[in-house]
C-alpha cells in the first residue's frame, strides 16, 4: 500500500508553523519567534527606505525627523522595541538550549528571559516618555 | 515452471501472521487479508505474558509443555520483543501452600525449570511484593509486546513475498461445485469490492472464525471468551508475578516497559464485536492484584479493556484427532463437512502462534500434495520496524 | 451524548468530516467510540489500534488538534475543555485512508538507526542474572513527528523519533557503532534542523524527551567539531 495525502500541503505546513491550538509554551515561543522575525524584517526594509529620505534633501530629512518624534510614532517605537527584545532574548534562550544548556528547564529560562525583557522595555519606555 | 499454489489467510492476528510467514517460508504464494490493523482483533490486547507454561502444569500439562517449547523457540527467533526477566509464583494462603507440591511436581514433569526460593529472597528481588507471602517459586516467564511480535512475523513474511493487505475485509466466499475457490473482499481504503482466487483458504480469524465459517457455510466450533485487563502506571515489579493456585481471576501481574497489567476475568459471548468492560471486573482485578502487590491499589489508573479469547468449544476439544494439541485444533472442512478448499484454525494461546502456524501449514501442504518441511523454529525473524505498511 | 467529528477520506474521493452523536460513560475512550462507529454505523471506517492500553503506539492520532493515543484519551476528560471531539490523522505522514497513516517512511528511518530494542534499566529490587532488560520506552507512535513543524514541512528531516533513537544509542550503544549514527545526526537532515519547539516532548505518551535528546546530541556534536577543529583531525572527531 502506498499512501498519498489529499490534505493540501500549504495548509498542513501553515498549521504546523502558525496554528496555536493545543500548543504548549515551547510551541507559542516558536510561533512568536516566527512572527517577530517577520515583523523585524519588514521593519528593517521600511527603516532603510525611510532613511533614504536623507538622500533627497535636508528639508525632506528634517520633515522625516519631525514625524519620527511624534507621540504616535514613539509608541510604535516602543512596540517595535518589545518585538526586538522578545526576538533577541528568546533567541538567546534558543542558543543556550540548542547547545544543550538548560534543556530540561527551557520553560523557566523563557520566563526569566521575559522578565528581563519586561525590565528592559520598562526602562526603554521610561526613557522614551522622558524625551517627550 | 509449475504454478506455485496460492493460499489466502483470513485474519491478521497472531495466528494469521505466523501462518502467512510459514507459508511464505515454504515458498508458497500467500495473501493475508485483515479487516483492520493487524492484531487489532484480540492478539494486540493480550496480557503480554510470555508464558513459561507453569500456570498449566497441574490442570493442563499438554498445554504447559507446548508453552515451554514455544517459549524457547520464540526466544531464539524473535528475542527483540521479549523482556525476559523471569517470573515468580507466590503463595499467599494455606490453600496455596497445599497446591505448592503439586505445582513443583507438575513443573518437573513438564520440563519447566522451576526453583523454589525463600520468601525473604523473593522480597529482596521484588520489594513491592506483599510482605506476607508464604512461598515463592521462580520460573522462566517474561513479558512481550504483542503488536511488535506480530509485526516481526509479518515483516519477515513480506520480505519473502507475502502480500499483506490490511483494511481488506472478507465479505464472502466463491464456491465452485461446493469447493471454496476464492473470497470476496471489501477494500475499505478505496471502497471497492473484488474477488481473489486461491487454491486454499485458511480461516485464521480468531474470535471471528465462527462468523467467517458461517459466511462460508461451514461450522467452526468456537466460543469467544472475553476477559477484562487493567493497566496501571508504573512498573511495580521487574518480573511477572503469578498467584500460586489453580488458575483463576486476577492472578497474573505482567509488567511491560513502565507499566503493569493485571488480569484477567472471563465470560462467554457470541458477539466479539461488542465487548463490555464491567466495572465490577475492574475492581476485582485491582483487589486481587493488590493481594500480591499492594501498591497496585494506589498506582495511577491507565486503561481497562476487554479482549476475546478464541476458545475451542468444549466438544471440539474433547474430540480426538491427528492435530497435536488440545489447546488448538485445525479443522479440515473437507473431512468435516465435505467442503474442499477451506481449513480453519481455532484456539491457542498468544505464545503458541508459531506452532499453530506449523500445524496448519502442514495440513495445507498435505492437502496440496506438497512435501515441504517447516523451518520457522530455526529461522530468526526481522525486526518489527521492517514491516511495510 | 457526545458530538464526534471524524476525518474521512478514501482513494479517489474528497476528504470530509463525518458527524456522529454517541453515548459515552466515565471510562469511555476515543478508541472505544471509533469502535462503536465502525461496528454499529460504518464498517468502512479505518483506523489503527492494537493493545488498547498505550503499549503499542498504533492508535496515535490528532484529537482536538493535539497528538494523542486514542486508547488513553478519556472522552469525559476531553469534555472538561471542549464540547465536542474532533478526530484527525497524524500530520506529516502519507495517508492511506480515514485515520490510517502509512508508517513505512518513519519505520525506515528507525531501521536506518537500527537501535536494538532492549535496554538495560534500573527496576525495583534485585535484577535477574545478567541484568534486567526492558523494551525501549519509545513505542514508535509517530506523535512527535506529527507535532513537529519541521518534520511536517520537510519530509527528509530525520525527525524527533529517529534522533531520539540515535541519542539512546549514544547513551547505551548495546554493541552498535555510534560514530556513523553521530554522522547521521550531524548531517543535512539531522539535529541541526530542529527549531526547539519542544512540542515533540510534550506529546510523547511515554515522556521519552526527544527534544532533550536532540539538544544533547547537538552539544555532543558541537564538542566533537570543536575538538576536530583544535586537533585538525578528520570531520568525524577522530584525530
Amino acid at each position: 500500500m502506498v499512501g498519498r495525502d489529499p490534505r493540501p500541503r500549504w495548509l498542513q505546513v501553515g498549521r504546523a508553523w502558525l496554528y496555536p491550538r493545543g500548543r504548549r509554551l515551547g510551541g507559542w515561543a516558536f510561533i512568536l519567534n516566527r512572527l517577530s522575525g517577520l515583523v523585524l524584517t519588514a521593519y528593517l526594509l521600511l527603516h532603510l527606505t525611510l532613511l533614504s529620505t536623507l538622500a533627497w534633501s535636508p528639508a525632506a530629512y528634517d520633515w522625516f525627523i519631525e514625524l519620527m518624534s511624534s507621540r504616535l510614532v514613539l509608541l510604535f517605537d516602543l512596540a517595535l522595541a518589545a518585538v526586538l527584545i522578545y526576538h533577541g532574548l528568546n533567541g538567546i534562550r534558543l542558543t543556550l538550549v540548542g547547545l544543550g544548556v538548560g534543556v530540561t528547564r527551557h520553560k523557566e529560562i523563557f520566563w526569566a528571559a521575559m522578565l528581563v525583557g519586561l525590565l528592559l522595555l520598562g526602562y526603554g519606555g521610561y526613557r522614551l516618555w522622558g524625551g517627550m | 515452471m509449475k504454478d506455485v499454489p496460492h493460499v489466502i489467510v483470513i485474519g491478521g492476528g497472531g495466528t494469521g501472521v505466523a501462518t502467512a510467514y510459514d507459508l511464505a517460508l515454504r515458498r508458497l504464494r500467500v495473501t493475508l487479508l485483515e479487516r483492520g490493523e493487524i492484531t487489532s482483533g484480540a492478539t494486540g490486547r493480550h496480557h503480554g505474558l510470555f508464558h513459561s507454561g507453569a500456570r498449566y502444569v497441574v490442570k493442563d500439562p499438554a498445554s504447559a509443555r507446548e508453552c515451554i517449547q514455544e517459549n524457547r523457540i520464540l526466544r531464539r527467533i524473535v528475542p527483540g520483543v521479549i523482556e525476559s526477566n523471569g517470573g515468580l509464583f507466590v503463595a499467599l494462603t494455606d490453600e496455596d501452600m497445599e497446591y505448592l507440591p503439586r505445582f513443583l511436581a507438575g513443573c518437573e514433569s513438564c520440563g519447566i525449570p522451576a526453583r523454589q526460593i525463600p520468601p525473604q529472597q523473593a522480597l529482596r528481588w521484588e520489594p513491592n511484593l506483599n510482605p506476607a507471602i508464604k512461598a515463592a517459586v521462580e520460573v522462566p516467564d517474561g513479558s512481550f509486546d504483542g503488536w511488535r511480535l506480530a509485526a516481526s512475523f509479518l515483516a519477515s513474511a513480506q520480505r519473502l513475498g507475502a502480500d499483506v493487505r490490511r483494511f481488506h475485509e472478507v465479505v464472502g466466499f466463491r464456491r465452485t461445485n461446493g469447493t471454496v475457490t476464492g473470497v470476496r473482499v471489501q477494500d475499505h481504503l478505496g471502497e471497492r469490492r473484488y474477488e481473489l482466487g486461491a487454491d486454499l483458504v485458511i480461516n485464521a480469524a480468531g474470535p471471528w472464525a465462527g462468523r467467517v465459517g458461517r459466511v462460508a457455510g461451514v461450522d467452526v466450533p468456537l466460543t469467544p471468551s472475553p476477559g477484562v485487563l487493567v493497566a496501571v502506571e508504573g512498573r511495580l515489579t521487574t518480573r511477572v508475578i503469578n498467584h500460586l493456585a489453580t488458575p483463576g481471576d486476577g492472578d497474573i501481574l505482567v509488567p511491560l516497559r513502565q507499566l503493569s497489567v493485571i488480569g484477567t476475568t472471563s465470560w462467554y459471548t457470541d458477539d466479539p464485536d461488542h465487548l463490555e468492560v464491567p466495572e465490577e471486573h475492574v475492581e476485582l482485578l485491582l483487589r486481587k492484584g493488590a493481594e500480591m502487590v499492594p501498591l497496585l491499589k494506589s498506582a495511577p489508573f491507565k486503561a481497562a479493556w476487554s479482549a476475546a479469547r478464541p476458545l475451542l468449544s468444549a466438544e471440539a476439544a474433547a474430540e480426538g484427532g491427528r492435530e497435536v494439541s488440545r489447546t488448538f485444533r485445525v479443522f479440515d472442512h473437507a473431512a468435516r463437512e465435505g467442503v474442499e478448499g477451506l481449513v480453519s484454525v481455532v484456539g491457542g494461546k498468544a505464545i503458541t502462534l508459531r506452532l499453530m502456524a506449523e500445524v496448519t501449514v502442514d495440513v495445507v501442504c498435505s492437502k496440496l500434495g506438497l512435501d515441504l518441511p517447516c523451518r520457522t523454529a530455526e529461522t530468526p525473524l526481522l525486526p518489527s520496524y521492517a514491516f511495510r505498511g | 451524548m457526545i458530538e464526534m467529528r471524524v476525518f474521512r477520506w478514501k482513494r479517489d474521493q474528497e476528504p470530509r468530516y463525518d458527524h456522529f452523536l454517541l453515548p459515552y460513560g466515565p471510562r469511555t475512550t476515543v478508541l472505544d467510540l471509533l469502535e462503536v462507529i465502525r461496528v454499529d454505523h460504518d464498517p468502512g471506517l479505518v483506523y489503527r489500534h492494537s493493545c488498547h492500553h498505550g503499549a503499542c503506539g498504533t492508535c496515535a492520532m490528532r484529537i482536538n488538534g493535539v497528538e494523542r493515543l486514542a486508547c488513553l484519551t478519556c472522552v469525559a476528560d476531553l469534555l472538561k475543555e471542549e464540547s465536542r471531539v474532533i478526530v484527525e490523522p497524524l500530520n506529516g505522514f502519507p495517508l492511506l485512508g480515514d485515520l490510517v497513516v502509512e508508517m513505512t517512511p518513519f519505520n525506515e528511518r528507525l531501521a536506518a538507526v537500527g537501535l536494538p530494542p532492549l535496554r538495560r534499566c534500573e527496576l525495583p529490587g534485585e535484577p535477574p542474572e545478567g541484568g534486567a532488560v526492558q523494551l525501549e520506552d519509545c513505542i514508535e507512535c509517530g506523535a512527535c513527528v506529527s507535532a513537529c513543524p519541521v518534520a511536517v514541512t520537510d519530509h527528509h528531516y530525520l525527525g524527533p523519533a529517529a534522533l531520539n533513537a540515535i541519542w539512546r544509542a549514544v547513551e547505551e550503544p548495546r554493541g552498535l557503532d555510534v560514530e556513523p549514527l553521530l554522522d547521521m545526526a550531524d548531517g543535512e537532515h539531522g539535529c541541526w534542523r530542529c527549531h526547539a519547539v519542544f512540542e515533540c516532548s510534550e506529546v510523547c505518551p511515554n515522556q521519552t524527551g526527544p527534544a532533550e535528546a536532540i539538544m544533547r546530541l547537538r552539544q555532543r556534536l558541537f564538542i566533537r567539531r570543536l575538538r576536530q577543529l583544535l586537533r585538525g583531525g578528520d570531520g568525524h572527531g577522530r584525530a
